[in-house]
């Protein structure tokens, strides 16, 4: 049905696709926690703590936002980076008094969906 | 505030026509190679009109201007979406992200399509211009793969872009070819070409309908077991929800393709088909409704997180059947004193105390509606034994009901709350899809009123199932703003489903309409119903359903 140079440029444009796929530098899509370290490694009172959050991929860092919320809903932005492996977020959380406390998180995807979550902690009296 | 609620909701529904402008250029050129046999020189006599090309290259053209339009309004919205939500606009950062560039090759790739639908306008059988449509349709399939959710796997990652891209592409073929049977039909009157070529059309776009359908399936399902991975994570997550509601869409769709092929085939043996042109033409119509469900469904389906990523906060199958059992409907409301006292504590995020106000507002709201259109539908069914001339005022229920969702839906907004009427309905996404919901249910109730009892509206007739058709997907991109999975998901489960029975009702009544102008003879089923009526009455069944869902819901507390 199609001339022979036709399907020699199909037949070219499927292994560049399939090159690129294959090569092409990682990106994310639609991001959520699956893990945190605050199960394993509670925050302990007035010490500055690293904590990790697992996504279930990658986030674009520069376009995301970390908040320390305290009593009364109070935010506060805190520092993000990004970890050793894929998908990890390390947050870092200032000494805090005993109380309860969350992380709320808004992280952009690189497919460009925003998520909004909420970690809520507890920093337990020594 | 202000902009971020209407830039969320434009995000996702623009997602839905993104993908209705990508299916209508790639379809086009596909059925170009096929149908058309634009580049089969041996074509001779089965080749394709000057006429008939003309109306490929016109759907091209719009799919690519649509397109264009869309990713341009994306990056766009996405750019104030960002500024709104961090507060800052890091446009250097957002300029360098895989999304805006995937989204600018699209743009880019799409105007160049525009330019040589404009060249084929003149020219239709300009090969060098279909050549290079067919060259620019690599890569704006290829860029597809940088915007799904096989591009943030760890494991199996290009595997699993390859396998949506194939997807996206079968779907595209499928979509796309519908979209110029529609065309073919609606030119026929003024097109003597298009008139003949309809019934080769529809001959050879049945087995290149089967095997989109057969590449959808192949590739559907291994995505859904990756993706999904379990019985609860079909039916106890956003994601799997959708992907159900998805595939029976497909299977309606697929019932309206087989009625097609099976009277192509007829056509073909016997060389005449009564069905082709009296009912055929109204399938394909329904099956455009049903398909442009099934797209909407599949943008959604992005902005939803895979089911295996989260089986902490998946529910279970007893969980969501719970949300749809009968009960009792509630027919008593917490005060509004009671509902805002519980407001500061449920929108907390340290604090955050559970509202039982809230919840029980919420089920009134529901259960009352429940009501409204339960009735309404028992009455519009009593309309159809021909009986009762009063039983076709039944959508003055609508407008009844759109009074009771203004005043109920957001009690915290004007003109019950304190935050104002503007600052709400574009402040917030949900409010601003609840206020739309709401003049959805009054034009409804006016448009068809008039209908029903007035024999010249004859133009209005078709804004019922155009608006249901609407409403249907506005309920199948509706999203709440907390983000607590389970809950919300229960939430999500029961309007995904009426979302998925307004999809339905469209179609019913489309049909019901459509085929009220087939013959007497033709118009029957073999069990001796008419299948326009048959058609409407199973439009409002799928209505009182929905009544039924919202008579019993019931919101989780949370």
């Amino acid at each position: 049905m199609f001339p022979h140079a036709i399907k020699q440029l199909a037949s070219s444009a499927l292994a560049v696709a399939l090159c690129t796929i294959a090569f092409s530098p990682a990106a994310w899509s639609h991001a959520v926690v699956t893990e945190s370290s605050l199960t394993s490694h509670p925050v302990k009172p007035n010490h500055p703590t690293k904590v990790v959050l697992f996504f279930n991929s990658g986030v674009e860092l520069a376009l995301s936002r970390v908040f320390l919320v305290s009593k009364g809903d109070v935010f506060h932005p805190v520092e993000i980076a990004n970890g050793k492996k894929a998908g990890e977020m390390l947050v870092d959380i200032p000494p805090l008094e005993p109380g309860d406390y969350a992380l709320k998180y808004k992280v952009f995807a690189a497919d460009g969906h925003f998520t909004e979550n909420v970690i809520r902690f507890r920093v337990d009296k020594p | 505030m202000f902009i971020q609620g209407l830039a969320n909701f434009i995000d996702d529904f623009l997602g839905g026509l993104m993908l209705i402008s990508y299916a209508l250029i790639v379809g086009s050129l596909i059925w170009a190679a096929w149908i058309l046999r634009i580049w089969d020189s041996s074509a001779g006599k089965s080749a394709a009109p000057r006429p008939v090309i003309a109306i490929c290259v016109r759907i091209l053209k719009g799919g690519a201007i649509t397109l264009a339009a869309m990713q341009g309004t994306k990056l766009l919205i996405k750019g104030m979406l960002l500024a709104a939500t961090l507060g800052d606009f890091p446009i250097g950062a957002y300029l360098g992200t895989v999304q805006f560039i995937a989204g600018l090759l699209r743009l880019v790739l799409s105007c160049g399509f525009i330019y040589v639908a404009t060249q084929l306008d003149a020219s239709p059988h300009n090969r060098t211009a279909w050549n290079t449509a067919a060259a620019l349709t690599v890569p704006l399939v290829i860029s597809g793969a940088w915007l799904v959710h096989g591009v943030g796997r760890f494991e199996h990652r290009e595997q699993l872009m390859a396998m949506t891209v194939i997807h996206q592409l079968a779907a595209a073929v499928w979509f796309g070819g519908v979209a110029q049977l529609l065309f073919l039909w609606h030119t026929r009157k003024a097109e003597q070409a298009a008139h003949e070529f309809w019934p080769l059309a529809i001959t050879r776009f049945g087995w290149l309908g089967v095997a989109s359908v057969l590449l959808l399936l192949s590739t559907g399902l291994p995505l859904a077991i990756e993706y999904i991975g379990s019985l609860n994570g079909l039916f106890g997550t956003g994601y799997g929800a959708l992907v159900a509601t998805k595939v029976a869409l497909m299977g309606g769709a697929l019932y309206f393709a087989y009625r097609n092929h099976k009277a192509g085939k007829e056509w073909k043996q016997f060389g005449a088909s009564a069905d082709l042109t009296r009912k055929v033409p109204y399938f394909i119509e329904a099956e455009t409704f049903v398909l442009v469900g099934v797209l909407f469904v599949a943008a959604t389906l992005s902005s939803q997180p895979p089911s295996v990523d989260i089986k902490e906060t998946t529910a279970t199958v007893s969980e969501v059947a719970y949300m749809f059992s009968p009960r009792l409907p509630k027919i008593s409301s917490p005060t509004h004193e009671q509902l805002l006292a519980g407001e500061a504590g449920r929108v907390a995020v340290v604090d955050k105390v559970p509202s039982v106000a809230a919840t029980e507002w919420s089920d009134y709201n529901h259960n009352i509606s429940g009501i409204f259109l339960t009735g309404m539908c028992l009455v519009a069914m009593l309309s159809y034994t021909g009986r009762f001339r009063w039983t076709s005022y039944w959508p003055v229920g609508f407008i009844g009901l759109s009074i009771f969702l203004f005043f109920r839906s957001d009690a915290e907004t004007w003109p019950l709350g304190p935050i104002g009427f503007w600052e709400s309905t574009f402040g917030n996404g949900e409010v601003f899809q609840h206020r739309i919901a709401t003049l959805l249910a009054f034009l409804l109730g006016v448009m068809e009123l008039r209908a029903r009892t007035r024999p010249d509206a004859d133009r209005l007739r078709y804004m019922f199932p155009v608006l249901s058709a609407f409403g249907g997907i506005l309920l199948l991109t509706h999203s709440h703003a907390e983000f607590e999975l389970r809950s919300e998901y229960l939430i999500q489960s029961t309007h995904t489903a009426m979302g998925l029975l307004a999809v339905v009702v469209a179609s019913g009544r489309w049909l019901e309409l459509r085929l009220a102008g087939a013959s007497e003879s033709s118009s029957k089923t073999i069990a001796g119903f008419d299948e326009g009526h048959v058609a409407g009455f199973l439009s409002i069944l799928a209505m009182f359903i929905i009544g039924n869902f919202l008579m019993f819901y019931r919101e989780p507390l949370y």
